[in-house]
């Protein structure tokens, strides 16, 4: 696990299928740093975005990369630099707040500020908006691995889950609204899905992350500690017994999914840390 | 103005480029004298620079007499010559290029080309992600857990906080860089300096809790105290060697204050008293290894390493050592000294006190022993405050040199010999009486055997004269 600081804040890491590189996006660019070796500089500098990117990813085999930003798009980059053939982008009307990719590769959810979560189709440029909430900004998206759900929260703290019906072969995905849960009374900052579906993690800015289950959507289990502050980010282990929050008080955790309790803190950081990309493995015995 | 068909603007450009090119400085120094003849050319027409005449009087006598365009001389040089605000600029500018072009860019760019359908579908294929499904619910281990579960009980770090200051992790903040002596570790890691990168804006007590930390990290089984109040920072020499003359620094100072390169860090006294020895059981605790609380394996391994190290101190023995200690004088007062043990001789420099007190007792005047001259050292008690008295045993005869002690034996016996007597803490009189001692084993000097043998005798004398009556 490794961090790297950039010269202004950091939005979003990702870290590239192949655990190389870990991609950080700020303002006005993208930047890629060699996680193997010692250099503090940027590898490539990705750039030409006018102004925040919020949000960065990677299609699974590292074909391309796509990006979400203030300048009221996503796009998708190509990652293999000589044929720039595939740079795509798609155009909203509020500012992008969040990106997130589909388990089939091909269908790209973006969430803005107006609170509007647009369902791109990579392959036919088909698209389809819907707006849980009004007047409520988007947070953050994620799709479980399995592809049976979607979580999506926003400014009010609210949580919407959807389950998702095709998204296989030429069908394209259905969007069923299935739940909402009040997650949190403040701001909610990130989402995720647990490696295995089972457990889905809201942060917020209550200075809390929660986990529910994905069965019925109960909270199983609150991480709370009195010197953390917002909680900006977090990522589950490969096994989803383990998860790691970013937070303001510039401290990263690592909390025990079953007990709640705080398994080690990583201190290094002189203000808040506001992202993490966390790649785990699993090991077979 | 100046032009490239201006003689004179070319021998200046040359004679400036000579100066400017040449690091060692030695170019300036012989043509910054030499350039006299051009102010006799203004002032005599003497012609020393042809064609340097009234055609260019629209120069101002400035302008021609001018060493340069940027450079400014300077007679005072050294090997670091003052460079001008420019030159750092455009050497820096010269940095950032050289690490952006390290750098791939990459600019956003619209691909004119429109993806045909077979591309299209290459590039944007839906993967069967249901696939995945069967693997899941099996029970799986991570990485993460499997290493989580190896160290299941890890030890919470006190200085853990402090680890933010630490200079390698930041970029494009100012910092410092040490290197660290850890005067509490075991002697053969202390010779080492560790390094240490801050942050210039840390606090002293921020570095040493820092240097705790990085301690702790390195060398686990070395306990130590768990707040940094109990450690102090001194300065010291690139040998590890601790500048007693002055005082720690102050914990709650900027980093960025001090520019020493090596600081050694001390355990603290109990009292901040720099006028009386103060004890230093604290680390006496820590360095005595308690030897039956360890395995055998262990303490096998602990006898070798003490033979191991009698065997370091014999050999190493010869090679010079200062220590601080003082010297006993006639009036049982005590004055602070540096004793400097070599292979050759002892030195005895007294430590320049402040206080007025020093002046009124009999101040202790540098001296200088040859070892040859040195006949015993040995300890001669031990206080119970951890400190030692031990005494030098010497030859008074400066003249005494090799050829004359043949001659002096017949006639000399133990009045010729005397002694100073010299306090410090237990150890380091230790130290010091088995140094000597092996130098002199080493010499085996005509005045140690004859100093042996007259105290030989005169013990026999005593214990013939005690049994006599009986």
């Amino acid at each position: 696990m490794k961090f790297l600081d950039a010269e202004k804040q950091v939005n979003a890491l990702d870290i590239t299928p192949d655990k190389q590189l870990i991609a950080a996006a700020g303002y006005q660019h993208i930047r890629m740093y060699d996680l193997s070796s010692s250099n503090p500089n940027p590898v490539i500098n990705y750039e030409g975005v006018s102004k925040n990117v919020t949000g960065v990813g990677f299609q699974e085999e590292g074909k391309w990369m796509y990006t979400g930003g203030e300048d009221c798009s996503a796009r998708i980059w190509d990652l293999r630099s000589r044929n720039l053939q595939c740079q795509r982008i798609f155009q909203v009307s509020a500012p992008v707040n969040c990106v997130c990719l589909h388990p089939n590769q091909a269908e790209l959810v973006v969430g803005d500020q107006s609170g509007v979560i647009h369902l791109w189709d990579l392959k036919t440029d088909h698209n389809e908006q819907l707006m849980p909430e009004a007047e409520a900004s988007i947070q953050d998206i994620a799709m479980d691995p399995e592809g049976s759900y979607m979580a999506a929260v926003n400014n009010r703290g609210h949580c919407y889950i959807w389950s998702l019906m095709g998204g296989v072969a030429e069908e394209p995905t259905k969007l069923n609204p299935k739940h909402k849960i009040e997650a949190h009374q403040r701001y909610a900052l990130k989402c995720k899905f647990s490696p295995d579906s089972t457990l889905l993690v809201t942060t917020s800015a209550d200075q809390t992350a929660r986990i529910w289950k994905t069965s019925d959507f109960t909270l199983l289990q609150e991480l709370k500690h009195e010197a953390q502050r917002w909680v900006w980010d977090a990522a589950f282990s490969a096994d989803s017994q383990y998860i790691l929050t970013a937070s303001s008080d510039g401290v990263a955790r690592l909390w025990n999914v079953e007990t709640g309790a705080v398994e080690r803190e990583y201190n290094g950081h002189q203000k808040a840390v506001t992202s993490l990309a966390f790649r785990d493995e699993i090991v077979r015995d | 103005m100046a032009f490239y068909d201006n003689k004179h603007w070319l021998l200046s450009h040359i004679r400036n480029s000579f100066i400017s090119s040449d690091d060692t400085g030695m170019c300036e120094l012989v043509m910054v004298g030499e350039d006299i003849p051009r102010k006799l050319a203004n002032v005599n027409k003497f012609d020393c620079y042809p064609g340097v005449d009234e055609s260019d009087d629209e120069e101002d006598e400035t302008d021609v007499m001018g060493q340069s365009f940027d450079i400014q001389s300077d007679i005072d040089f050294g090997i670091h010559r003052q460079r001008s605000n420019t030159a750092q600029r455009l050497e820096k500018m010269d940095e950032d290029r050289k690490k952006t072009s390290r750098i791939k860019h990459i600019k956003w760019e619209w691909s004119s080309a429109v993806l045909t359908d077979e591309e299209r579908a290459g590039l944007f294929e839906r993967k069967n992600f249901k696939q995945n499904e069967k693997n899941v619910h099996i029970k799986k281990n991570s990485l993460l857990s499997e290493q989580l579960e190896k160290c299941p009980n890890l030890p919470q770090n006190p200085f853990v906080e402090y680890a933010k200051y630490d200079g390698n992790d930041q970029i494009g903040v100012p910092t410092r860089k040490y290197g660290i002596f850890l005067t509490m570790l075991e002697p053969a890691e202390r010779n080492y300096p560790m390094h240490v990168t801050v942050l210039a804006q840390a606090k002293v007590q921020d570095l040493i809790g820092l240097i705790c930390w990085k301690h702790t990290l390195e060398h686990g089984q070395h306990k130590l105290k768990d707040s940094v109040n109990h450690y102090g920072l001194y300065i010291a020499e690139d040998d590890g060697e601790v500048d007693w003359d002055f005082p720690c620094l102050d914990p709650r100072e900027i980093v960025g204050k001090f520019g020493f390169n090596y600081l050694a860090l001390v355990e603290r006294q109990k009292r901040e008293d720099d006028s009386k020895p103060t004890e230093r059981e604290e680390s006496q605790v820590i360095l005595s290894q308690e030897p039956w609380l360890k395995p055998k394996s262990q303490q096998q391994e602990l006898e070798d390493l003490i033979r191991m190290q009698g065997h370091m101190i014999a050999m190493e023995a010869p090679l010079y050592q200062s220590y601080r200690v003082y010297i006993i004088n006639k009036v049982r007062a005590k004055a602070e000294i540096h004793l400097g043990v070599s292979g050759e001789k002892v030195e005895i420099d007294p430590v320049m006190q402040q206080k007025v007190s020093a002046k009124f007792w009999n101040r202790q005047k540098a001296v200088s022993y040859d070892m040859d001259n040195i006949a015993a050292c040995d300890l001669i008690d031990a206080k119970a405050n951890s400190r030692s008295i031990f005494r030098l045993v010497y030859h008074h005869s400066s003249a005494a040199s090799g050829e004359q002690a043949e001659s002096l034996q017949h006639h000399s016996d133990l009045a010729s010999y005397k002694h100073h007597d010299f306090e410090a803490e237990h150890r380091t009189a230790e130290e010091i009486v088995q140094k000597i001692n092996h130098i002199l084993e080493l010499r085996s000097s005509v005045r140690r055997k004859e100093y042996l043998a007259l105290r030989e005798r005169k013990s026999h004398r005593k214990r013939s004269f005690h049994l006599g009556p009986r």
